[in-house]
């Protein structure tokens, strides 16, 4: 390609400023979204995985205990007895200080220079009493200064429910990940750690150190062999495996979303490139009888779309960086709601991230900008007087690019029948189905104005006809641009639906096991089995208050294996409650056998993780071993982790050795009222002692809002595609509108008056825009379907009924029109402002 | 080169359009020779037929049928990459409505078609400012075409249409976009030029003033050509 072809293509782009500011926002956005999405969502696996690497530090296994934990003696037996040296004790628990979330980390320093590096060398804290002053602790300076604290002060540190004052004797020394990884992290020897959590003479792990080969091996099956029944060694990475695989679903979610607004950005670029491939129409025809070849052509659009990506990927990773420290709050809040305790205050600019980002910028422009590169190489020098033929091409090329779509949808189903329950074969399939939608906007959009140019011409306004007819005249055009704002309405249709349906099944779930009137438990910071057991003495005092018909009683278990993390809800139903779970599919006398102890029921994510079935049998880490647990039934669950198991509390006790009690559900007679009762309760709680308490509706209205805020992200990642939807509409509606201008000028010279010019284009813009809505219900239809039976499914293991809400729908088109019409102002502003001889005169 | 053989030789030719179900025959069994040097104007009423023979002169259209070479070359035993390498090399344009790029300069516009044949540089300013200056443009080098007057526009693209020295000139229409003043002087600085640098010239034109400046007068009618009438004759 010549240097003069080049400036001749340039000099076009910036001749339409506002056209390329557009397309560079549209890319921009989309990039900007793709780049803080991953940044996010790196920083936290980042944050997650230092955290862990720091907690696990060297130890390639770990020995875990049964429900009660591990018995100290455990500890000095391997070490004395078996003389087994590369070994630590650790305890772990989240407290809270103030409203911070903190972990405690119970450490023997002694024990500890082969595991965690930050307690190996550069110590500077008195070490004397670190060992021997009971609530002597370490911190990060960062936490130490978000606390307000320093060393030598103390401050109040509950975990569950004791509270107790802890001194601060000096700040953790720095391991191989400073900061981020020490970041909310408190060191105490383990005695202070054991007192603080109430496992006097117990341990929560035990750190080991085995060298790989065969020496390795035979002092694992020693070890393995030397163990009590409840106690088994796993592999350390499994731990940090199964953490990773909980947020795998959530992160991929992220992705997706973050990719539709990419989608979106990426037709964007193709609307800019194919107006200016339009516009330019004659220039490349004249290029072309002077000589320049198909080939140079081809290589001047791509050449203008690469240089256009450059510069929107450049300013789009600069707003990524932006986007993406707003997104990190979002995403670090909803892992703790949904997950774990997360903190992240090192926001990573991984350059990997970026190039990522700009990969995907280039590579979509380039790819979207394809088809116009090539229908202007394409574009023959006798056609180049003639738009005309442009235009009878788009619409004899409709119903093929119809039949394209029709042929992807089929291609999804395919891939959704072939590619089992594999997430990404269901997202490929989903955008598969969205891109057939998009390729059946400009067949829908001609059948829709030939259907309104049907209405006799008595029955409508001459400048209601002539707007029709220029969709229909324009369809290259007007096509492209009701496919873009179909595809992000949609979106907020499929989305939005998607939202209301998982909220209602999640409100009906949470009315089934939310049944006592009121709930009593000790305070828990999300790990669900650190929770300090409620006094036994409170829980018989309990029975006696006036008012209380029955009590239910329940608690959450981590069951620990190497092919994961199992939770155990245990639960002791009183008799007069219903059923606590919706089932889903099970025998028909399955709460029968649950109440009888002869079998449990699993959680639909369970069911799908693991590939079990009703009849099976499930092996279950026991205290004493593994033993099978038959399964009478599968329940919906939107609360747990990836694998939830339903036990009776009789059923429970017969395999393992915890007698605690977590939570008590407080069932009213109907004359008692609950405040009564709650004051009642408080008089019972002794001193020291702490307890959470809260009535029904309470806790149903709190667990909403925490659904609500985990799909906050979501919410802003929709918002970001119709921003750039928006943008995309605009750019089109101003390009299409100028094109006009000419037309319009002969209509102001024959005698309209500029309200009626101005009338024409708004009409236009907002037909189109209630086309666009018209056509993304049954899209965002269809896209909810996928979101809620195929991606849902696939990535959390939930099912649920689809609720379609007439808000959303109205909503849908609401937008449509507004964006439309918002568009058609601007042009519609300076048509009607410019005078006729000079519009025509410019053409 | 030969020079004693005809530069444009077109033999059988037909042309078709097709038109819903219906076959329109533009072009029927037609032959013609142009000699080197040679000034011919094609003449015709809208629809004979005469655009398209350009056209398919140009190598921007291909015949159904027959054959077209341009010095010993046949314009269809070339593929389209090869056809426009031949147009860009041998072929000069003048359009009626001038076909000037917008985005480029007087200078610019006037390079372009140097630039395409490998010609850059000072070889390429000096040369495209002599034909300038015959232009009577040199004045506005720097302008772009929309700040010219139709007359200026159609003088830029004549001199585009012989700055990098083709074969064969193709003229479609040269004054039709013009008043009779200005068109006058326009036919009269093509011809002037055409024949001081010895190219051959093939005008379209409806008009027989126009047409009466060639040498020769091909008329055509209906897709043939009805008369042939050289200078003289």
């Amino acid at each position: 390609m010549t240097s003069l072809i080049s400036r001749a293509g340039f000099r076009h782009l910036s001749k339409h400023p506002l056209q390329l500011f557009l397309a560079l926002l549209g890319i921009a956005l989309g990039v900007a979204v793709v780049i803080s999405v991953d940044l996010a969502s790196e920083s936290a696996y980042r944050s997650f995985n230092q955290s862990v690497e720091e907690v696990s530090g060297k130890a390639t296994h770990r020995i875990i205990g049964g429900s009660n934990g591990i018995n100290e003696g455990l500890y000095t037996r391997l070490r004395v007895e078996e003389g087994i040296t590369s070994i630590a004790p650790l305890i772990e628990a989240y407290g809270k200080a103030g409203k911070e979330t903190l972990r405690l980390l119970g450490v023997d320093l002694f024990a500890e220079s082969d595991f965690r590096s930050h307690l190996g060398r550069g110590a500077t804290f008195d070490l004397k009493k670190f060992l021997t002053q009971s609530g002597t602790v370490l911190i990060s300076p960062g936490t130490a200064e978000r606390i307000a604290v320093k060393v030598g002060d103390s401050f109040p540190f509950r975990v569950g429910a004791k509270k107790r004052d802890l001194e601060i004797i000096g700040f953790i020394p720095g391991g191989t990940h400073p900061e981020a990884a020490t970041e909310d992290l408190l060191i105490a020897d383990i005695s202070t750690a054991q007192e603080l959590t109430g496992m006097e003479g117990k341990l929560a792990f035990i750190d080991m150190i085995i060298a790989p080969g065969k020496e390795g091996d035979v002092l694992l099956h020693k070890m393995t062999k030397a163990l009590p029944e409840s106690v088994k060694i796993v592999n350390a990475a499994s731990r940090s495996r199964a953490m990773d695989d909980m947020t795998k679903a959530f992160r991929t979610n992220l992705k997706a979303m973050s990719f539709l607004a990419l989608l979106v950005g990426a037709f964007l670029i193709y609307n800019t490139m194919t107006f200016s491939i339009l516009q330019r129409r004659q220039l490349i025809g004249s290029l072309r009888i002077l000589g320049v070849t198909k080939e140079a052509l081809f290589k001047m659009v791509m050449t203008e779309a690469f240089i256009i990506a450059l510069a929107g990927t450049v300013l789009g990773i600069v707003l990524g960086l932006f986007l993406g420290t707003a997104l990190v709050k979002l995403v670090t809040r909803t892992i703790n709601d949904l997950y774990f305790v997360l903190t992240i205050d090192d926001f990573i600019v991984s350059p990997l991230s970026l190039i990522k980002g700009a990969f995907v910028g280039i590579a979509a422009s380039l790819l979207a900008a394809f088809v116009p590169a090539w229908e202007a190489a394409g574009i023959s020098p006798v056609a180049a007087v003639k738009r005309s033929l442009v235009e009878g091409k788009a619409e004899a090329a409709a119903p093929g690019i119809a039949l394209a779509g029709i042929f992807l949808i089929l291609l999804a189903f395919g891939l959704l029948h072939m590619g089992g329950r594999s997430l990404s074969a269901g997202f490929a399939a989903l955008f598969m189905i969205i891109l057939g939608m998009i390729f059946f906007a400009p067949f829908l959009t001609a059948k829709g104005v030939r259907l309104l140019n049907l209405f006799p011409a008595s029955l409508s306004r001459l400048h209601t006809r002539l707007a029709i007819r220029g969709i229909g005249a324009a369809l290259s055009r007007t096509g492209i641009a009701i496919a873009v704002l179909m595809l992000a309405l949609s979106t907020t249709v499929g989305v939005g639906v998607m939202i209301d349906s998982f909220r209602h099944s999640v409100k009906i779930w949470l009315e089934s096991i939310v049944q006592a009137d009121i709930y009593i438990r000790s305070p828990s910071f999300k790990s669900k089995n650190i929770v300090s057991a409620l006094n036994p003495a409170f829980i018989e005092k309990l029975q006696h208050i006036k008012g209380i018909e029955g009590t239910s009683s329940s608690q959450w278990i981590t069951l620990h294996s190497e092919e994961g993390m199992k939770e155990m809800h245990v639960t002791d139903i009183w008799e007069k409650d219903s059923p606590p779970f919706l089932i889903k599919e099970g025998e028909p006398d399955v709460w029968e056998q649950f109440f009888d102890n002869k079998a449990v029921v699993i959680s639909e994510p369970f069911a799908n993780v693991y590939g079990a079935k009703v009849g099976d049998k499930i092996e279950l880490p026991t205290d004493y071993g593994p033993l099978p647990f038959s399964v009478a039934g599968i329940f919906y669950d939107y609360g747990s982790g990836p694998a939830a198991v339903l036990i009776n509390r009789q059923l429970y006790n017969r395999h393992f050795k915890d007698r605690s009690v977590r939570s008590v559900g407080l069932y009213l007679e109907e004359e008692a009222k609950a405040d009564n009762i709650m004051n009642e309760v408080r008089a019972l709680v002794s001193s020291g002692e702490i307890i959470e308490m809260r009535k029904n509706g309470e806790i149903r209205e709190r667990s909403l809002a925490i659904f609500d805020r985990t799909f906050t992200i979501t919410g802003v990642l929709r918002l970001l595609a119709v921003i750039i939807a928006f943008i995309g509409v605009l750019s089109t509606m101003m390009a299409l509108q100028m094109e006009r201008a000419r037309e319009m000028a002969i209509l102001r010279a024959t005698g309209f008056v500029p309200r009626q010019v101005a009338g024409i284009i708004i009409s236009q813009t907002g037909f189109m825009g209630l086309m666009a809505g018209a056509l993304a219900i049954p899209s965002g239809l269809v896209m909810a379907h996928m979101l809620i039976h195929v991606i849902n499914e696939r990535s959390f293991g939930w099912t649920m009924k689809t609720v379609i809400s007439t808000p959303i729908l109205f909503e849908a088109i609401l937008l449509a029109l507004t964006a439309a019409l918002l568009a058609g102002i601007y042009p519609a502003w300076r048509i009607s402002r410019a005078l006729p001889v000079e519009a025509m005169r410019e053409e | 080169m030969n020079t004693k053989a005809p530069l444009l030789s077109i033999k059988d030719i037909t042309h078709n359009y097709q038109e819903g179900d219906k076959v329109r025959h533009v072009l029927k069994n037609l032959n013609l020779q142009v000699s080197r040097s040679e000034s011919v104007a094609l003449l015709g009423q809208s629809g004979s037929g005469k655009s398209t023979l350009l056209n398919l002169i140009s190598g921007i259209d291909y015949p159904a049928s027959g054959d077209i070479s341009i010095d010993g070359i046949s314009l269809t035993g070339l593929n389209e990459k090869e056809r426009t390498l031949f147009r860009r090399k041998n072929i000069g344009f003048v359009y009626q409505f001038f076909n000037l790029i917008p985005t480029l300069t007087v200078e610019e516009n006037l390079l372009l078609p140097l630039e395409l044949n490998g010609i850059k540089g000072r070889e390429a300013i000096e040369k495209g400012l002599v034909l300038l200056g015959r232009v009577g443009l040199e004045d506005r080098r720097g302008s772009f075409p929309d700040r010219l007057s139709g007359g200026e526009q159609q003088r830029l693209a004549i001199a585009r249409a012989l700055v990098h020295d083709p074969l064969l000139v193709l003229a479609d229409e040269p004054t039709g976009n013009l008043d009779s003043e200005r068109g006058k002087l326009i036919l009269g600085l093509l011809d002037e030029l055409v024949r001081a640098s010895g190219k051959t010239m093939i005008i379209v034109t409806h008009s027989r003033e126009v047409a009466s400046t060639a040498d020769r007068i091909v008329t055509m009618k209906d897709g043939a050509i009805s008369h042939d009438k050289r200078e003289g004759d």
